[in-house]
């Protein structure tokens, strides 16, 4: 194997494919990289059997062949070349040569024979989804996943096809975030699935702002294909919520808050808490008022106060200020919408546009 | 039947004496114990116990003690002759070691029994010597102030019992642990053990408690020693005990006393038991030394011909104090008192350094030369060593990093810390749940109410304490049947799944006794069921949740163990590294 690459692009795919690998694993080539030269293109392939991914790049190939090494290795050496093009060539020891003016680093390689095959992908279900919509959403509703190991589920996003809409969700049973696209697609080709974790975080590094991502669906794998990429991974098992009869038809009350604003209270009067996670903060709904105060044991108390539009009724609510923050962050409009009954029921918090995101409140001794 | 094998008649001296020797005489530590017992009564201020054979040929015991006249000593000799009661009221209230003036009698029937004594204001002393309880002779001798009585072939006309003496090895521990608690429980007193001709033990008379524990204890488990302290009415208890740092297989190291006898009451054992509920491991116990004190009449000896078991008229009142007070101390919500205080004679030697209070044992305890620490002198204070201004000993640690497993690395000034954070977040989380008000942690209410099926044991022990969790913010429900619903959980645990922490409860509840158990003691384990629920083994912490887990470790009450007992951390200090590597 022979080949000439540029060193920002091969840099990239490597950056691509890296996350995959896993944190320690009894199985070494894991850790490895599977470079293909074929055909004019460079394959780019690392796996944890669970998740696979694929990239391709641009080269100039004089000899076609294959070799994994690892790609940590590998990545760390392209980093700190001079810009420009790169010489790769592998011999018959499986000793992978890379020169680039007067630099010359060998590594040992591994055969491609040791390298797991690709999954065989049983995909039957295929959709054609906007890529800049999906990213979107992804990131409007992922941080909301359970994270907790106990409950597989909802480690990750699920994605719903039917009603001429593709609706995403993510829940941890305590908060849940909701997001829509309409979509056209064959009426009886509705599905549901739910795309692990690890998963979603390689999507949200991959994916980009043009062109379509293809989503194939198979019994028990999920496919996207986009631009150069291929990501095939398991999709996780057991039933998800039914999260449409979690979301309140209709609350009593309404406010609209400078999105921004109410991020920036929160963090201040959630900076004496020890564990985001787990304390609450008070919300304190007056006319054309909001103090949000919290009291931390053993270390003091903080209270801010915002102005608002607000003529409902007085309203006391607690919620997890680390869940109440979590959506303000990744959404860009200027005003959110918080809907609220009373200080048992869920708020929900709303922007332009699908996105919905349900809130349950805590209650403070 | 023959007529002679039906007639009744009261036995003679000689056989009584046998009779009782089987019953205070189990083995040849109970020898020591009596004699050891007989010389404190008398006011020794030197008892010197030897031992050949694991005792079975050979117990010595010499005092210094008041002696006694010929008439007294042949008088000691008979059975139930004593200086040390006079009437049945006295029963009520005893003041002495010994009482029931059956010992004496009763050894000298079963071994070669030799008697030397003498009262210091008396010229010549008196020697007697028996043999299976006959006086074989009764001579004036030369003797030194004070009483020696010697046993020689102890069982030597009992063949059968001495057929069940143990390996001497075994006894000899005996006696060598029967005199150690009495050398704790005096320390006024001086004491020299030797054991087959050889010194073991050589404790110098007018010592502080404190003092002696110093000498007998292991030195990791003096570091780790704190004091307790605690008193209601006349009820007082005081002592020492190990923090679960120290972890002994059996109770064998925890010296409990009486009035100043040496006492085994399974009441103390239980409260200690209850007051380390959740710092050690189920069958693991600490090292220690407690003495209860409290009026004659409140407390019954003569249960045990040996006097080795007491009863206490007010039981529930002492072992509640004696929870209390352990819980104080080892959860350090006590100032250390001053230990050394107590007047003894005048030395020469400065005070050994207090022993460490336990907010000190994560900060370097002796100045290190090649660190140019500046600790303060040790003895600079002899008073008492009062609360170092520590606050926060782990304002000296340094994150290094995480290893395989989650481990945490920390650097302080005196060497290595080791972190297990999952064990270390259980403890936090565990204090908080059986925190009251405020510090509680909030309950999180969750969008679809679960609904958990439990098995029909299971289901028996969260129905009956449904109350109980839902005030410990669990949002529990029964939902006919053996199913329950849970709609809330508290913030820490709400991540969880409701199912496991149902089963992790019940399972608790099971282990802890649900049915017996004291209010605390549930609560005690649904804490320790939420914790580990809770808690995610696998999951490695980030850097802030670490910093997190840290600062509220340093909060915590009992910081060293989880709430199951296993150790949080393990601390390697620099001095051992240095041993390790050989420098010296």
């Amino acid at each position: 194997m022979k080949l000439r690459v540029s060193k920002e692009r091969l840099l990239d795919a490597l950056q691509r494919v890296q996350p995959v690998i896993p944190g320690k694993s009894s199985l070494p080539i894991l850790s490895n990289v599977l470079l293909r030269a074929e055909e004019g293109q460079l394959w780019l392939t690392t796996t944890d059997l669970a998740l696979t991914v694929r990239t391709r790049i641009e080269c100039e190939i004089e000899e076609e062949g294959a070799i994994t090494v690892s790609v940590k290795r590998i990545a760390s050496i392209v980093r700190e070349l001079p810009s420009g093009d790169l010489s790769l060539t592998v011999d018959e020891a499986q000793e992978v040569e890379i020169r680039s003016g007067g630099s010359f680093v060998k590594l040992y390689g591994v055969s491609e024979d040791e390298f797991p095959p690709l999954p065989e992908f049983d995909g039957a279900q295929a959709f054609t989804v906007p890529q800049a919509a999906f990213l979107g959403m992804l990131q409007r509703v992922h941080y909301a996943a359970s994270t907790d190991d106990s409950r597989m589920v909802l480690n990750g996003v699920l994605l719903s096809f039917g009603e001429e809409k593709l609706t995403l969700v993510a829940t941890d049973g305590r908060r849940l975030a909701l997001d829509e696209v309409e979509l056209e697609f064959p009426e009886d080709a509705g599905t549901e699935l739910v795309v692990p974790t690890k998963t979603v975080s390689e999507l949200l590094l991959c994916l980009g702002e043009e062109g379509d991502v293809i989503v194939r669906v198979g019994e028990s794998q999920v496919a996207f294909e986009f631009d150069h990429m291929l990501v095939i991974s398991k999709r996780a098992e057991g039933n998800f919520p039914n999260f449409r009869q979690v979301i309140p038809g209709q609350s009593e009350e309404r406010v609209e808050i400078e999105r921004e604003l109410l991020f920036a209270s929160l963090r201040r009067v959630s900076m004496l808490q020890q564990d985001l996670r787990n304390d609450a903060v008070r919300l304190q709904f007056r006319p054309d008022r909001l103090v949000i105060s919290s009291s931390v044991h053993e270390v003091g108390q903080a209270e801010e106060t915002l102005p608002i539009k607000y003529a409902g009724k007085e309203l006391v609510i607690s919620f997890n200020p680390g869940f109440l923050m979590d959506p303000l962050k990744v959404l860009k409009e200027d005003v959110v919408v918080l809907e609220l009954t009373d200080d048992l029921s869920p708020g929900v918090l709303k922007s332009e546009g699908p996105f919905v995101y349900v809130i349950m409140p805590m209650r403070v001794s | 039947m023959p007529a002679t094998s039906s007639r009744i008649q009261v036995l003679p001296d000689l056989v009584i004496n046998k009779i009782a020797a089987g019953e205070v005489v189990e083995r040849p530590a109970a020898v020591v114990k009596e004699l050891v017992e007989n010389a404190i009564d008398a006011g020794a201020r030197r008892i010197e116990v030897e031992s050949v054979g694991g005792g079975a040929r050979r117990i010595a015991v010499t005092d210094d003690g008041a002696g006694m006249t010929r008439d007294e000593a042949l008088l000691a000799l008979e059975r139930h002759a004593t200086s040390k009661i006079r009437d049945v009221a006295d029963l009520d209230d005893i003041h002495t070691l010994g009482f029931r003036g059956e010992a004496l009698a009763a050894i000298a029937s079963v071994s070669r029994f030799t008697l030397t004594t003498r009262r210091a204001e008396d010229d010549g002393g008196t020697r007697v010597r028996l043999a299976g309880g006959k006086i074989l002779s009764v001579e004036a001798c030369g003797a030194p102030p004070g009483t020696a009585m010697e046993v020689q072939g102890l069982f030597f006309n009992v063949p059968a019992r001495r057929k069940f003496l143990r390996a001497e090895s075994t006894e000899t521990a005996h006696i060598r642990r029967i005199t150690e608690s009495f050398a704790l429980a005096y320390p006024g007193v001086g004491f020299r053990l030797r054991l087959d001709g050889r010194e073991v033990m050589r404790f110098p008379p007018g010592a502080t408690r404190e003092e002696r524990i110093r000498e007998l204890f292991d030195p990791a488990w003096v570091e780790a020693l704190r004091p307790v302290e605690g008193e209601e009415g006349p009820v007082k208890v005081e002592g020492f005990i190990t923090l679960p740092t120290v972890q002994r297989a059996d109770r064998n190291d925890i010296y409990t006393f009486v009035n100043g006898r040496p006492a085994q009451a399974a009441l103390l054992h239980y409260a200690i038991a209850a007051a380390g509920e959740g710092m050690w491991p189920r069958q693991r116990h600490p090292a220690g030394v407690l003495h209860v004190t409290c009026p004659g009449t409140q407390v019954d000896v003569n249960v045990h011909p040996t006097k080795r078991e007491v009863r206490f008229r007010d039981p529930t009142r002492v072992r509640d104090l004696v929870i209390r007070s352990l819980r104080r101390a080892l959860e350090g919500e006590v100032p250390a008192p001053a230990v050394a205080a107590s007047p003894g004679p005048p030395s020469t030697q400065p005070p050994p350094p207090p022993l460490p209070a336990y907010q000190e044992m994560l900060t370097p305890r002796r100045p290190d030369p090649t660190h140019g620490a500046s600790a303060p002198e040790p003895s600079a204070d002899a008073s008492g060593p009062g609360l170092p201004d520590v606050g926060v000993p782990w304002q000296v640690l340094r994150v290094l990093g995480q290893i395989e497993g989650g481990y945490a690395v920390l650097e302080t000034e005196d060497g290595l810390v080791l972190l297990d954070p999952q064990a270390a977040h259980e403890r936090v989380l565990y204090e908080r749940f059986l925190e009251r008000g405020d510090a509680r942690p909030p309950v999180q209410r969750l969008l679809t109410p679960h609904t958990v099926d439990l098995d029909a044991v299971e289901a028996a022990r969260v129905r009956a304490h449904l109350d109980l969790l839902q005030e410990m913010g669990i949002g529990v429900s029964a939902f006919g049947g053996d199913s329950f619903l849970i709609d809330a959980l508290p913030a820490p645990l709400s991540g969880a799944s409701p199912e496991a922490l149902l089963h992790e409860v019940a399972l608790e509840l099971e282990q802890t006794g649900a049915a017996k158990g004291a209010p605390h003691r549930i609560r005690a384990a649904v804490a320790r069921a939420a914790a580990t629920a809770s808690s995610d083994r696998s999951r490695r912490l980030g850097e802030a949740e670490l910093q997190a887990v840290l600062e509220a470790l340093v909060r915590a009450r009992m910081p060293y163990t989880c709430p199951h007992g296993r150790p949080t951390v393990i601390q390697i200090s620099r001095r051992e590294l240095d041993r390790k590597f050989g420098r010296g």
